[in-house]
């Protein structure tokens, strides 16, 4: 038996991974470049992807998963060969297949997955862009923002990440389905970060700056004779009142 | 004029009517479901040929049925969040679904525009009309110093004296209220 150097494997992956990838980007259209932030005052849009933590939290995930699943598959397999081994040597290649393609197929999808994610932040709003088949992209300004909740189990804190859930008003968002939901809801879902305290605090001196309570009230922008005079016009009202003056010491 | 960088071709009130584009993505969508397909097309087609369109300064309506008619009219300035939805079939055809969030108690998307080719202009298009997207406040907040308010506050005063004066004065000789018009 040929052993075949680890470093060998890992360069025929990536090569593979990276066919597919081509696959993915050319024939089935996902966007290759993160999504762009335009059409406002933006500045300083940074786009980044889930923590690396994020992708060993999910293959932690698969290969818990994988034990399971092809444990239960080989013990049958075992059992059907002891009892009748003639079914049983038929039915190998396909128990094999059963076996090893759900695997092979999870585990580029999770990187699929990952390479899919992307999130942007500007100084007032924030994209996000999640999804292979079916590609979603949320966008909220920090204005609409109500509240920030950053949830961090166990496993997630041994890798470092965390799941930050920003929250617009209204209500209905995050259902029975959970995540499912929470993907075109009142919400935005920013999965497996580790700058949360970083958006955390920008939000925050966000929050400080505004002056609105974020509802679609527009007081705050577009009138600000409630705030009082400007310069120009306590100048007008001061002619106006030596005119007066005027006409009455005549 | 306010959203002139970048796309400045684009302009969101051309669009009226979805594109043709959209049925065909109808068609086939509802060929997916198999059996059901004339149950699905149907409602679907009566969609696509009543649905218009209107983008104005303000916002924007959408209207569409046959029998039900419904008509929705959406402020830029309350939307909550915009989501702007592709599969793969309305990728393959230049399609997507943006989907529209006021901060109405349901979770389901207030308004969706569908069948737009220059989904993303028009998704930065609306996401520029948003609050917060663009820099308004620092206006307000320029204006309004206290001792501003302060010289206002007086001259108005002097202004309502000399004036309570102007009118004692004109009032005490012979004609009272010869000319009303200059102080209304």
């Amino acid at each position: 038996m040929i052993l075949v150097p680890e470093k060998a494997i890992l360069r025929a992956s990536q090569w593979c991974y990276r066919g597919i990838w081509g696959l993915f980007t050319q024939y089935m259209l996902v966007p290759d470049v993160p999504p762009s932030l335009s059409g406002a005052d933006d500045q300083q849009v940074t786009a980044f992807r889930p923590a690396d933590g994020f992708l060993s939290y999910l293959k932690l995930f698969f290969w818990i998963g994988l034990f399971l699943f092809d444990g239960i598959v080989f013990i049958l397999w075992i059992v059907l060969l002891v009892n009748a081994w003639k079914i049983g040597l038929i039915l190998t290649p396909l128990i094999w297949a059963i076996m090893i393609i759900p695997d092979i197929v999870a585990y580029i999808a999770i990187h699929l997955r990952y390479d899919t994610t992307w999130y942007v932040l500007s100084d007032r709003s924030m994209r996000m862009r999640r999804g292979i088949w079916i590609i979603h992209e949320t966008t909220i300004t920090y204005e609409n923002i109500q509240n920030i909740s950053i949830r961090q189990g166990p496993i997630q804190r041994h890798f470092g990440i965390t799941d930050v859930v920003v929250d617009t008003a209204g209500g209905g968002a995050t259902g029975k389905h959970g995540e499912s939901q929470t993907v075109l809801g009142h919400s935005g879902l920013l999965e497996g970060v580790s700058n949360s305290e970083e958006i955390r605090s920008l939000l925050l001196t966000k929050w400080q700056d505004s002056r609105s309570g974020g509802l679609g009230d527009e007081t705050d922008t577009d009138h600000p004779s409630a705030s009082g005079f400007t310069t120009e016009q306590v100048g007008l009202l001061e002619d106006v009142r030596n005119l007066a003056v005027r006409l009455v010491s005549r | 004029m306010q959203s002139d960088e970048g796309h400045a071709d684009f302009d969101a009130t051309k669009i009226t009517r979805p594109d043709p584009a959209l049925f065909r993505y109808y068609v086939l969508s509802s060929l997916l479901t198999g059996p059901l397909t004339p149950f699905v097309l149907i409602p679907l087609w009566c969609r696509y040929i009543t649905l218009r369109y209107k983008f104005d300064d303000s916002g924007v309506s959408m209207r569409w049925g046959v029998l039900f008619r419904r008509e929705v009219y959406l402020t830029y300035r309350r939307l909550q969040d915009i989501h702007l939805t592709r599969n793969i079939l309305q990728r393959w055809m230049g399609l997507a679904k943006i989907s529209l969030q006021t901060a109405s108690g349901s979770s389901q998307a207030e308004g969706v525009i569908e069948g737009v080719l220059e989904a993303e202009e028009l998704r930065d298009f609306l996401y520029s009309k948003m609050r917060g997207a663009k820099d308004t406040t620092t206006t307000a907040n320029s204006s309004g110093h206290p001792e501003d308010q302060a010289r206002a506050t007086a001259a108005l005063e002097d202004i309502r004296d000399a004036l309570q004066e102007l009118v004692r004065q004109s009032a005490a000789p012979d004609q009272p209220a010869s000319e009303p018009g200059d102080q209304s």
